[in-house]
């Protein structure tokens, strides 16, 4: 409903590509969205899997980067009777691209078989069979919708990552989810506070800080194991910890005679450095994707601001003049960009901004936003929002233009996986 | 000269409050932190027999601020004289802010607002290794309404008796 919606609202701003390949320049600032057909699924078995709903997978997944324009048709209108897709009639309702999928099911075994085909030029693009669990199907549709971002976009997608936050019951345990809010887990049951989830880079582990020594210590959750691993309990204060890209440092907050201050220790929680001085709250760090900045808030010019400093040290510099509360930066993977909250007429919105401080955007406009994530490809943004009441995990593209809560339950603090995570 | 003023003023701010105890004691009880998972109680409710917990004050702070405000300044000072008459009671000092701004920035603000309380306390003639330090950000609010009311209340500075 919402999808068709919006497809008719945007349907007026369609253009065709100049060029004959199928691209997506999703750094075009005028981008144009793609119209672009799914169809349901076949298969010539019974089961347990529905064609309409593998469909609908691609749908939410295409229509979620904002890039997509989604034009509805039928099987019966828009494949021959030799499963080809019938191009005419696809050109006619405007698509320049379509998908679509068969599968069989064999016992508790699904094999998913999915294309991506150029309508103009009636070319396949992509052909990809997956085998997998019955119960996994989600996942192999996520697999094939990842290559159907690469493909276009030269970057894979971002669809077989997870999100982990931050559940609202009094002892906050920590929970994942796909992306979408599906397969919800709860990781913790340490009937503590738990917060600041951060998954290592290899999708193995969670770092985090937790309250199970009723202070707020650095810890690590191997989801392997579900083991606890102490990490960093050295100060009053050992929190918002962030891996650098290659796993082997954490920047993190410790408080020194209770001012916190920005260290990097390594994954044993030793201290290599202590990074940020004077008399500001210095928390929230967020690693340049080179590792060679880091971005963090501190209120040392009296209200809390983001400010970037070389990981070698020197001077930090401030980023954010425009709001007088401005936290929780998230430093895109792609480099670019830094994400945070900052507070606009009173109420907590997400922001971007370049690295270098330049291009202040405001994303959201509905209720009270906090605590960006960035997705592994740069192109989402996970956050916190309470417009519709209870404070719940959304996510938007980029540019905002859509926005939508993925958490099945209440919760905060999402951290966005890298891809590959557990 | 300032020392001995400030004394003075000390003094005189506990005997006021002296007189006004039994609505104080009021407002202490309402304002006890809710239970808090993890933390045990046995060391607390052992302490609490000899009263201290109960005669404490709540030490309230402004929004994003961690200094403390003349009415803080005189809940401490209540505090201080307790603990001078009560020397076998260490506290946690433990720092809370309002729902508002994000987790990890209200960390930051309840730690340091712990550690101005623990700072004055010690100024104040208590010895630093009878005061400890904890911040619950905004994870533990006293109330859990989302207005101007309940941010006061839950923008405080509990001292919990540690033993």
């Amino acid at each position: 409903m919402l999808i068709s919606l919006i497809s008719l609202m945007i349907g007026l701003a369609m253009s065709y590509p100049a060029e004959g390949k199928l691209l997506i320049d999703v750094d075009n600032p005028n981008l144009m969205k793609m119209p672009i057909t799914v169809l349901d699924f076949t298969s010539s078995s019974d089961g347990s899997i529905n064609g309409k709903d593998l469909a609908a997978i691609v749908k939410n997944d295409l229509f979620i980067t904002g890039m997509f324009q989604i034009v509805e048709a039928s099987v019966s209108a828009a494949l021959n009777a030799n499963q080809e897709p019938n191009f005419d009639y696809l050109a006619q309702i405007g698509s320049q691209a379509v998908v679509t999928g068969s599968f069989h099911v064999q016992q508790d075994q699904l094999v998913i078989e999915a294309k991506l085909y150029d309508v103009a030029l009636r070319k396949l693009e992509i052909g990809k069979r997956f085998t997998a669990k019955v119960n996994d199907y989600r996942k192999l549709v996520h697999l094939f919708d990842d290559r159907i971002i690469e493909k276009l976009t030269g970057t894979p997608g971002c669809f077989s990552s997870k999100i982990a936050f931050v559940g609202d019951s009094q002892s906050r345990e920590l929970y994942s989810m796909d992306y979408d809010g599906h397969d919800l887990r709860q990781l913790t049951r340490t009937n503590t506070i738990n917060l600041s989830p951060e998954w290592a880079p290899d999708g193995n582990s969670i770092l985090f800080t937790s309250y199970i020594n009723r202070k707020p210590d650095l810890w690590s959750l191997s989801l392997s194991s579900m083991r606890l691993i102490p990490i960093s309990a050295k100060s009053n204060l050992n929190t918002s910890g962030r891996y650098s890209y290659d796993g082997n440092y954490i920047a993190l907050s410790m408080s020194i005679k209770s001012i916190p201050k920005i260290f990097i220790i390594n994954t044993q929680g030793d201290t290599l450095k202590q990074l940020t001085n004077g008399r500001g709250n210095d928390i929230s760090p967020t690693w340049s994707p080179d590792s060679t900045s880091i971005a963090y808030v501190s209120d040392q010019a009296g209200a809390p601001h983001i400010y970037v400093i070389p990981i070698s040290g020197g001077e930090p510099r401030r980023l954010t003049f425009v709001s007088n509360y401005n936290t929780d930066p998230d430093w895109s993977p792609r480099g670019d960009m830094i994400a945070f909250t900052g507070r606009i007429d009173g109420r907590f919105q997400i922001c971007v901004m370049k690295s270098d401080g330049s291009d202040f955007k405001v994303l959201t406009n509905q209720g009270s936003n906090q605590e960006p994530s960035w997705s592994p490809d740069g192109r989402l943004i996970a956050f916190s929002s309470n417009r519709d009441g209870a404070r719940r995990i959304y996510i938007m593209d980029a540019k905002g233009s859509i926005q939508i809560p993925v958490s099945p339950i209440t919760g905060k603090s999402p951290a966005w996986s890298r891809n590959n995570a557990r | 000269m300032r020392t001995r003023l400030l004394v003075t003023f000390n003094i005189g701010i506990f005997l006021a409050l002296m007189l006004l105890g039994g609505c104080a004691k009021k407002i202490v009880k309402q304002q006890a932190g809710p239970p808090i998972p993890g933390l045990g109680g046995s060391q607390i409710s052992e302490a609490d027999v000899h009263g201290v917990q109960s005669t404490l004050r709540v030490i309230y702070f402004d929004f994003d601020k961690y200094g403390l405000s003349p009415e803080a300044q005189a809940a401490v000072q209540y505090n201080a004289e307790i603990l001078k008459g009560n020397p076998q009671v260490s506290v946690i000092a433990e720092g809370h802010c309002d729902e508002r701004g994000t987790s990890e920035y209200n960390l930051a603000l309840g730690e340091r607002r712990a550690g101005a309380v623990a700072e004055f306390l010690s100024t104040l003639g208590i010895a630093p290794n009878r005061i400890s330090t904890v911040s619950f950000g905004s994870e533990l609010p006293v109330d859990p309404a989302h207005n101007e009311e309940a941010w006061a209340k839950n923008r405080r500075v509990y001292l919990r008796v540690a033993k």
